[in-house]
């Protein structure tokens, strides 16, 4: 009798282990996404920026060309090219800001205080969402998540290589 | 600062009425974002349920037990996890804070069993134990529910990256700053003082070493005082040391804020000895926004926290002919002691809760950009049915 008990206590725990593991690897590809989508966000937010310095009196007709069109390239590049295109992004108007003589008026002047805090708040987005990617990656090549597959059809999370300190 | 009010749920893993550092951090970061608008809910263990602020409910009465070389007053155990879910089924929170998940209280009972926005605040640095590699294991899949996380120091953020291979953003502690901006000399503590704040009858304080360094000092400043601020027995700590030093020491007892502003603005050189256990050293700051010219060991948390020796003056941790060289060299030069303090009295801003409360607040956006709120993690939700069901 004993037995049988011992055989059902065995698959009632391998069955909570399966669905406790499963739980938490589909959380873990939830936060991926939400770390993501506020990273995206926020690049999006610097590139849209990034135009608008473009367009202001700090950059010169040279820097604008190449800064409206690291921006656009970083908007439209794809998740895998993303970090490349944003670092592109950087260079550029890391090339103007140190560059362009002191800037004088008002709405700069705004513009670059925004940069600035936006800067902040990427390298922080950047710092949750790597840990986040590099997490589940970790998690996903456990022997018993692959074993029994239970990442399902979630893509691989790539990570984002960015140079942050440019700025 | 913020479009829209937050429901903002902070979880406190130590005993309320003991005063401690991640207490009066939590204490002061409520208060904070109660002003700006948000509803705040604490969750603490708490022995008088009576007399707690109105934002903090009691999750039980905290036990003491020895953690990491210190008594540590937490909570755990059914009736604490009980009231844990309750607290985060009722609370409905858009946004949970918790502090010291990895330490065994309620903050680590919390993460097990919500899901959504959380962010953690890791307060403690440590050194590498052969223990952390059998206790990893538990944590990780626990730690690693948090969206973001926060390490109030360098050193906490390395210790984080070392015990559960998990980075962390950087947010130091927060001082109130204009406290402390405008003490006003008081001429009782003016002159070769040298001032020392802190429990004096903690080893880790190290007042025995500034003790040892007396000598060589009043060598060339005959007339010295060491005054000391906190709580304490005095006699007892007065009945270990040579006669001849006895008259140096002045004690004032625990002091108010006011107090402590009068004296840090007063005293020559502000003394912080330590020998170790120290994550962020939040007296120093203090010490530094009140405008007082500070000597420190050099253990890691001061070092980062005085810019490797630019806003204060760093002696060798535990080497008292190193401290008494050193305050000598200062007392002596008055010029110095100024400017140094000068630039502490400045750098010290950045610690203030307005810059401070605004990046954990940074934080709380980027974790709630998802849209949902914090419920019960879904294992939690069948038990707690499953017990409904039952009563």
């Amino acid at each position: 009798m004993n037995k049988y008990l011992l055989a059902i206590l065995i698959i009632a725990f391998f069955a909570w282990y399966l669905s406790y593991s499963a739980t938490r690897l589909d959380r873990l590809h939830h936060r991926v996404e939400t770390s993501w989508a506020n990273l995206d966000g926020l690049l999006q937010r610097r590139a849209a920026i990034a135009i608008e310095i473009a367009r202001s009196e700090i950059s010169d007709p040279a820097s604008s060309l190449l800064l409206t069109f690291a921006a656009h390239q970083a908007r439209e590049a794809s998740v895998r090219d993303r970090s490349q295109a944003e670092t592109g992004l950087t260079g550029a108007l890391g090339i103007l800001l140190e560059t362009s003589p002191a800037v004088s008026g008002p709405i700069e002047q705004d513009l670059i205080r925004e940069l600035t805090e936006l800067t902040e708040k990427i390298k922080m987005a950047i710092s949750m969402h790597v840990d986040a990617v590099t997490r589940t990656q970790l998690v996903r090549k456990k022997w018993f998540m692959r074993a029994f597959r239970l990442a399902g059809s979630a893509p691989e999370p790539v990570t984002y290589e960015f140079e942050g300190d440019v700025l | 600062m913020p479009l829209t009010k937050k429901r903002i749920g902070i979880v406190c893993p130590y005993g309320w009425d003991t005063p401690g550092g991640v207490q009066s951090h939590v204490g002061d970061l409520a208060e904070y974002l109660i002003r700006q608008g948000h509803y705040v809910s604490v969750l603490a263990p708490a022995i008088d349920d009576e007399n707690l602020p109105e934002y903090v409910t009691s999750a039980g009465r905290p036990i003491a037990i020895p953690y990491n070389g210190a008594v540590a007053r937490v909570l755990f155990g059914p009736i604490a996890f009980a009231r844990v879910r309750q607290w985060i089924n009722n609370g409905s929170f858009d946004v949970m804070h918790l502090h010291e998940p990895a330490i065994p209280s309620i903050s680590l009972l919390a993460c097990w069993a919500a899901e959504g926005p959380m962010v953690g605040t890791f307060h403690a640095a440590a050194k590498r134990q052969k223990v952390t590699f059998a206790v990893a294991p538990i944590l990780e899949p626990v730690i690693e529910k948090l969206t973001a996380r926060i390490a109030v120091s360098e050193a906490a953020r390395e210790t984080l990256t070392e015990h559960l291979e998990t980075d962390a953003i950087v947010v130091p502690n927060g001082i109130y700053a204009d406290r402390y901006r405008d003490g006003e000399i008081d001429s009782r503590w003016i002159g070769n003082t040298l001032g020392f704040i802190g429990r004096f009858e903690e080893k880790r304080k190290g007042l025995d070493i500034l003790v040892a360094a007396l000598p060589k000092i009043i060598e060339r400043f005959p007339d010295v005082k060491v005054i000391v601020a906190g709580p304490g027995d005095s006699a007892e700590f007065l009945k270990n040391i040579e006669p001849a030093l006895k008259n140096r020491f002045q004690f004032l007892g625990r002091i108010s804020e006011k107090e402590k502003a009068d004296f840090l603005a007063s005293v020559a050189l502000y003394i912080a000895p330590n020998t170790g256990g120290e994550s962020f050293g939040i007296i120093l700051a203090e010490a530094l926004a009140g405008g007082a010219s500070v000597v420190a060991s050099d253990i890691p948390a001061f070092d980062a926290l005085l810019g490797q020796g630019q806003y204060g003056t760093l002696f060798e941790s535990e080497n008292s002919i190193d401290l008494s060289m050193k305050i000598n060299h200062l007392l002596g030069d008055e010029q110095k002691r100024r400017e140094i303090a000068q630039r502490g009295k400045i750098y010290a801003q950045q610690f203030d809760w307005d810059v401070v409360a605004e990046r954990i607040y940074d934080v709380y956006e980027m974790a709630m950009v998802g849209g949902s709120t914090v419920s019960l993690s879904s294992e939690n939700r069948a038990w707690n049915k499953f017990l409904g069901r039952q009563s």
